[in-house]
């Protein structure tokens, strides 16, 4: 994953995805080659097939395509709906199989931090990576069955023999920390 | 809380994750609809879950699947401009008040317009012309463009049976008939790699049911393999499928399920073996 440059400069998403609605085939493989490994990668730990995956990944940077027009920079950032886009449909995916039910909702995404480089995107990878192995053991369960599995709190008590509360308490903690790594 | 308290930075970050229960995230919901100030937070909390994301194994999809998504966009675009094509009505109506050619006014260029108009006539011809035969050769690209899309599918799908056959750490399991069917099969199973590649001899499944087949992990519920479709990689034939990687398998096996497969064994089991 390279950072795009066209015609030699860096272009942000948000130049992209104002060019992409003008339907830009240049801009939307520069945005994909930019966003490609992130939306697979999650979809792809979410759900453990390639197929499914590479499903999710082409829906979400369709739905740039046709709706480029429409995303709104106030309310948030293209990188973060990507992301939360692929994360929820695959969790959604995964629930319709299990015959488990939830909304999940991807309206506006702010981010705190920019991943439009590769070199933040790879500082990103070292940190959450790193803030991830410092985790307590019950934490980093709490925490990758709620975003990875799609989990319900009540499923994680269940799963893991932990009090309800427990379980919210250690998903809260591992945030914090997280966020105050970011910081 | 109620609807006119905000709702706490912890409570946002859990809705984010979408794992409340649906009583307590319905209550966030409704006071969310009305609270801009929540609702930028949850934004904020929506971001800090995203970036978990980074926490998965990083990976890059095959080059084909930006290939297809290019093809699916171009083609969207083709059919946009396609229905756009035809002029609005009222500028349908403008060309023709606005037209130049009045009836007399052919007297008005006098002896020009016997050059002009069989020139425009000439011309529109060959534009004519020129976008049929433009077309032709479009759509001959588009179908080229397919067929190599096709074969870079198909050749990548035989590389990656290659590396799991040729990998050290595929292991071999032999499938015996298990009832009165009769039988037999082979798996080529890469724990690592998640991939189960298998043939099996067997008759015609009964009708309306499917043969699937089943991986069963050491510990937790099998897992489907895929369904032994008729077909081109019909019985006789080779199937490739992916399961959950480093999933530690005891045994193989494959059952008579109803007609499309199941989530999980139902039917008479017609093969097993054990790893």
């Amino acid at each position: 994953m390279k950072t795009t440059s066209i015609g030699g400069e860096a272009t942000s998403d948000w130049s992209l995805l104002g060019r992409i609605a003008r339907k830009d085939e240049v801009a939307f493989s520069a945005l994909y080659d930019r966003y490609c490994g992130l939306v697979f990668s999650t979809a792809k730990r979410i759900l453990q097939r390639t197929g499914e995956a590479e499903e999710i990944l082409q829906d979400v940077f369709y739905q740039v395509w046709c709706r480029a027009e429409r995303f709104d920079r106030a309310k948030g950032s293209l990188a973060g709906w990507l992301l939360v886009a692929a994360r929820n449909r695959a969790v959604s995916m995964l629930r319709r199989k299990a015959n488990r039910t939830g909304e999940l909702h991807e309206h506006g995404v702010m981010l705190g931090v920019d991943m439009e480089s590769h070199a933040a995107q790879e500082l990103l990878l070292d940190t959450v990576r790193r803030v991830m192995a410092n985790l307590p053991d019950g934490q980093r369960e709490a925490l990758e069955c709620a975003y990875f599995e799609g989990m319900s709190h009540s499923e994680i008590a269940r799963k893991t023999g932990q009090p309800l509360e427990t379980v919210k308490t250690r998903i809260r903690i591992a945030m914090d920390t997280l966020k105050k790594e970011l910081s | 809380m109620t609807n006119s308290e905000h709702i706490r930075d912890e409570e946002l970050e859990l809705y984010a994750l979408g794992g409340l229960p649906e009583e307590e995230a319905a209550a966030l919901k409704s006071h969310l609809a009305s609270c801009g100030e929540c609702a930028m937070k949850l934004a904020e909390s929506r971001g800090n879950a995203a970036l978990l994301s980074f926490a998965a194994k990083q990976e890059h999809p095959a080059g084909t699947i930006k290939a297809e998504l290019m093809e699916r966009i171009r083609a969207n675009r083709e059919r946009e401009e396609h229905y756009a094509w035809p002029l609005p009505a009222n500028h349908q109506k403008d060309a023709k008040t606005q037209g130049v050619t009045k009836p007399g006014d052919a007297r008005l260029g006098g002896w020009w317009n016997w050059v002009v108009v069989p020139a425009a006539l000439a011309l529109a011809l060959v534009s004519l012309g020129l976008s049929w035969q433009n077309r032709r050769v479009s759509q001959a690209l588009e179908k080229q463009r397919q067929a190599t899309q096709a074969l870079l599918h198909e050749r990548e799908e035989a590389e990656k049976l290659i590396r799991i056959l040729a990998a050290a750490d595929t292991v071999t399991v032999k499938l015996a008939a298990a009832g009165e069917t009769a039988g037999s099969g082979v798996v080529k199973y890469n724990e690592r790699m998640g991939a189960v590649v298998y043939s099996a001899q067997l008759p015609a499944a009964p009708a309306g049911k499917s043969y699937q087949m089943w991986l069963v992990p050491v510990t937790g519920s099998p897992i489907s393999g895929g369904v032994l479709e008729k077909g081109p990689r019909s019985v006789g034939a080779v199937w490739l499928e992916e399961v959950p990687a480093n999933t530690a398998a005891k045994a193989f096996a494959v059952t008579v399920e109803p007609a499309g497969g199941s989530q999980q064994p139902s039917g008479a089991k017609v093969l097993v073996g054990a790893t």
